[in-house]
């Protein structure tokens, strides 16, 4: 890359991929009246290897922060920078090559098959109207094989059940082979065993893989279990940046889940909350 | 199996060669059933593309040798040469090369080929439309189509001096086809508002055909039976009519049509004003109007009293003052076309609304019977005339 | 896992095209006049290398003025109708969805009307005038189905619907209106009909079929990845709005550009695509070519049918398109569900 700031060098020599820095975002119902929705200032940062999870009720900011992370929507102020670069200036193609991510749910109108789906994703490297090489296949391969889906390889989109297209989904993801993944609410649909699964996946790309993965999620517990950082929002404020451990308060949650909760400290260091008086 | 164990991360492009050759996933069919991928012989797949290459760049070179219309070439069908034609204009403007001398002619529309054959050059008709069956010999005559869409290439095929199309019936890019063709097109009609003009264009028709006197001569007797109807009705007030062209719709003629012109000459008037040519009315418009007659051009099938027990049938038609007393008048639809029938529908026409002047009218009579007899007695002196011009 | 390949596509095209070759031969072995094999081969091979006195002029006229303009207007019609329908089903997100479900032909009809009540007699007036009737309609529709300064398809498809609607019912208003006699033209027109020529060179034509067809293809891997969803699309770096509004423009122009020659002749655009996506699958960068292939063959043949089966009488090409896909259609369905 280019001769870069000092700055810059220290944050990839520690193998910083995310950076957000006082990022903010607004958007009003009409263009006249009050902002309906505030978000931010906002500041972290993501690590190689590091799981963050973006956490916080609903109509909390979550998803408008995703989607700022992604660079689709440019903030207000502030920045959000990808291995040094600022994500909205990025030409849509490269900003593919650095971040992905994961949408819930797919709605194909043809039929598709697997691989076919997975495939697509190397859409970002190469020119506009391209045909796969046979590097490509290699990689989308390789993704299959990290949500453990090689054996779907060959099947019909539409006939996958809710947890193996949610790993088909992911794989066209990581075909991407992105620096970024970013996942959005990716456990909404699933049954518990479901849940766990995904997170256990998510945490052995980040530590095997050299992925940095950042999920919204609103499952404090899911959250607590497997994230490095948790990024607390409530109101489109945030609250705090830490481990779970750190960020997880008691008054704090109750007060932003309206719910009467209870931590408990685990043996493993990671907190764990419960409904208050279901002992 | 991808050949890359899910601990490291692929980046390095050796491994892609090692991983390939074991991914031995095939498809037994990839995507629909026309697979032709990898597996074929590559000089096969050679050979296939350099085929289908030579028969594209055929396709083309041919399509491309076509994209100028030959209209020099194709000169060579009209047998004339310049010394021996001469151009005229047709009743739309266009102008048409004419032949000295037309052997071959072929007609578009019904009441063109009526009119050839009232000049007696029937045997020169070299094709007609299908509807053409008036009179009968013309319906065993080389067919080129329908008026609306004729082929042309069977018109081609016919070799023709001459092509008639009617500018009320045919479209106007057939004439223009047939004109870049290179085929000399004339089109009849024009703005066909009088009776007058009719006789008119069947005139210059027979002038350009080389039958002049048989023209004149038809023409001629045309005039002398309109004046000496025009004569015997003059005194008369005109009868109002409605002139039903479609039933339901309810669709009656303009007054800028040849029919509402036709009706004048019968002594009759429309009772529907309207500039449009065929306007659509509703039935209580005609309730409020009463008309005495209704006219109905019906087909051949028909005579005046089926005609009227059927009208009697229907609702709100019942009750109209015409159908009570029964004043039900019905035309041989074919003879209500800009041609020589159309002198004998309206004395027909003039017979029945006027029974004061004429006093035969009786509902039992065959309309049809009388006009078909008058038509081919109008052919029959045409016949003799033109055996007693040779 | 075998990707499509660049070799497959050429392959399954240079088959269609064979399939189109030998149609066409066939196509101008038949018709009203008659002509033998030999004299056909021999009027285009004088043709091709410009010896025209070699050929007899009635053969000239049959085989280069009638038979072969009409094979090449039914090449680019049906050419045209058929991507311009894989095209709009993509941007629709809509399996149903063919070239006129956003008013191009409703506009192109009313053109048509307008021009012949206006100047009945001059025949060339009929086609600009219904381009320009497309035209409009093109940019009304894109208008009223922008939201947000974006092409979004549900808004799109409605205001198509709402333009074939208020056309249609304006198209009627001016049918009755007018003198009926000027009006004859309409009704061949609404059916479509491949016997009237443009009045342009064709050469312009087949280059703006080339640019179409050639604008949608460009952006084949765009449409995959739309049609799985346009926010994915749109994380994996595809310029949704751009991808859409060249497709939307560059499908209607085409199904202007069709419509505009030969009048509205339906079930290509619908059928052909659906037809050549069973064939080869829902890929684009082999369904857009295939479908402007098969979209030619199939009017071609249709056309052929149309006026050697009641010669001389000429049947509607629409009509024959209809008789011919959907017994084709009905059963690949069924070796499909097998």
């Amino acid at each position: 890359m280019s001769s870069a700031s000092p700055v810059v060098t220290a944050q990839r020599a520690t193998g910083v991929r995310l950076n957000v820095e006082q990022a903010s975002y607004a958007y009003a119902a009409t263009d006249r009246s009050a902002p309906k929705f505030a978000l931010g200032p906002i500041s972290f940062e993501a690590k190689e290897h590091e799981l963050v999870a973006i956490l916080g009720p609903n109509a909390s900011g979550k998803s408008t922060l995703l989607t700022m992370l992604a660079g689709l929507y440019k903030p207000l102020s502030g920045r959000i920078e990808v291995d040094g670069t600022e994500v909205s200036q990025l030409d849509l193609r490269v900003r593919a090559q650095r971040i992905a991510l994961v949408q819930q749910e797919s709605e194909l109108l043809f039929p598709l098959r697997v691989w076919e789906y997975v495939l697509q994703g190397r859409y970002p490297h190469g020119r506009r109207l391209r045909f796969e090489s046979q590097e490509d296949c290699l990689f989308a391969g390789n993704a299959l094989a990290q949500v453990g889906a090689d054996a779907l390889r060959d099947r019909w989109m539409d006939q996958l059940s809710g947890g193996e297209k949610q790993r088909v989904i992911l794989a066209r993801a990581l075909a991407q082979q992105p620096s970024l993944l970013l996942l959005d609410e990716p456990t909404q649909h699933l049954d518990i065993g479901g849940k766990l699964e995904l997170l256990r996946r998510l945490r052995k790309l980040a530590d095997n893989n050299r992925y940095t993965v950042l999920v919204v999620t609103h499952e404090l517990n899911l959250a607590a279990e497997f994230s490095d950082r948790i990024v607390l929002l409530h109101k489109g404020k945030c609250l705090r940046v830490g481990p779970p451990a750190e960020v997880y308060d008691r008054e704090m949650l109750e007060e932003i889940f309206e719910a009467p909760l209870e931590v408990e400290m685990r043996p493993s260091g990671r907190p764990r909350v419960i409904l208050r008086g279901s002992r | 199996m991808s050949g890359c164990e899910s601990g490291t991360y692929p980046s390095q492009p050796k491994l892609a060669l090692f991983a390939r050759k074991s991914a031995a996933v095939s498809l037994a069919l990839s995507r629909g059933f026309f697979v032709g991928g990898d597996d074929l012989n590559q000089a096969a797949c050679r050979r296939a593309i350099v085929v289908a290459i030579a028969a594209a760049l055929s396709l083309g070179a041919t399509l491309g040798a076509s994209a100028k219309p030959r209209i020099a070439a194709s000169a060579g069908l009209q047998t004339a040469t310049t010394a021996a034609s001469r151009v005229v204009t047709d009743d739309v403007g266009r102008r048409v090369i004419v032949p000295a001398q037309v052997n071959r002619i072929v007609t578009l529309a019904p009441n063109l080929t009526e009119i050839v054959y009232a000049l007696g050059l029937g045997d020169k008709l070299a094709g007609d439309t299908d509807y053409c069956d008036n009179p009968l010999e013309a319906k065993s005559k080389p067919h080129v189509g329908m008026p609306q869409n004729p082929s042309l290439e069977a018109i081609v095929a016919l070799h023709p001096d001459l092509v008639l199309a009617a500018d009320s019936i045919n479209r106007v890019d057939t004439a223009d086809a047939l004109a870049r063709l290179g085929i000399a097109v004339y089109t009849a009609g024009g703005d066909t508002q009088a009776v007058l003009t009719i006789l008119d264009s069947i005139s210059r028709m027979a002038e350009l055909m080389g039958a002049e006197p048989q023209g004149a001569e038809l023409v001629a007797r045309m005039r002398k039976r309109l004046d000496a109807l025009h004569a015997r009705l003059e005194d008369r007030p005109m009868t109002h009519v409605l002139f039903v062209v479609w039933e339901e719709p309810l669709i009656t003629v303009g007054q800028n049509t040849f029919i509402a012109d036709a009706l004048r000459w019968a002594g009759a008037e429309s009772v529907v004003l309207s500039k449009r040519n065929w306007p659509q009315i509703s039935i209580e418009e005609v309730v409020r109007l009463q008309p005495d007659y209704i006219v109905f051009a019906g087909s051949h099938g028909e005579t005046a009293a089926t005609e009227l027990a059927d009208v009697r049938s229907r609702p709100v038609w019942r009750d109209l003052d015409a159908v009570v007393v029964g004043h039900v008048v019905n035309l041989d639809e074919e003879s209500i076309r800009p041609g020589p029938g159309l002198v004998d529908a309206i004395e027909q026409l003039a017979r029945d609304v006027h029974p004061e002047v004429f006093g035969e009218k009786s509902e039992n009579r065959n309309s049809n019977g009388e006009t078909q007899f008058a038509l081919r007695s109008a052919f029959e002196s045409a016949m003799e005339c033109a055996s007693c011009a040779h | 896992m075998r990707p499509l390949t660049p070799r497959r596509v050429a392959l399954n095209c240079a088959l269609l095209g064979l399939v189109l070759f030998v149609v066409v031969v066939i196509s101008l072995r038949m018709g009203a006049y008659p002509i033998s094999v030999a004299d056909i081969v021999k009027t285009l091979f004088n043709g091709v290398l410009r010896r025209w006195e070699a050929i007899a002029p009635e053969f000239t006229s049959v085989v280069f003025n009638i038979r072969l303009p009409r094979i090449a207007l039914g090449i680019l019609v049906g050419a045209s109708l058929s991507t311009a329908g894989a095209g709009f089903q993509a941007l629709l997100r809509n399996p149903l969805a063919d070239p006129y479900v956003l008013g191009v032909s409703s506009g192109a009809a009313l053109g048509a009307i307008i021009s012949l009540a206006v100047s009945p007699q001059t025949p060339g007036t009929i086609q600009f005038a219904a381009f320009a009737g497309a035209a409009a309609t093109i940019a009304a529709v894109y208008f009223l189905g922008r939201r947000g300064g974006q092409v979004d398809s549900a808004t799109l498809l409605l205001a198509g619907i709402v333009a074939v609607s208020f056309l249609s019912a304006v198209i009627m208003f001016l049918m009755t209106m007018l003198p009926g006699r000027d009006l004859r033209g309409m009704a061949f027109w609404l059916m479509g009909d491949l016997a009237t020529q443009p009045r342009i060179n064709s050469g312009w034509l087949y280059l703006l079929l080339i640019i179409g067809v050639g604008s949608i293809y460009a952006a084949s891997s765009d449409l995959n990845l739309i049609l799985t969803g346009e926010q994915e699309a749109r994380h994996l770096g595809v310029n949704v709005n751009r991808v859409k509004l060249v497709v939307y423009v560059a499908a209607s122009l085409l199904t202007g550009l069709a419509v505009s020659v030969s009048g509205a002749i339906g079930y290509v655009g619908l059928l052909v695509p659906h037809l050549m996506r069973m064939m080869f699958g829902s890929d684009y960068r082999i369904l857009i070519p295939a479908s402007a292939l098969g979209g030619a063959i199939l009017i071609v043949f249709a056309d052929m049918l149309a006026r050697t089966v009641v010669a001389p009488t000429e049947l509607p090409v629409g009509a024959m398109t209809a008789l011919v896909g959907a017994p084709v259609f009905i059963y690949l369905m069924r070796r499909r569900v097998r």
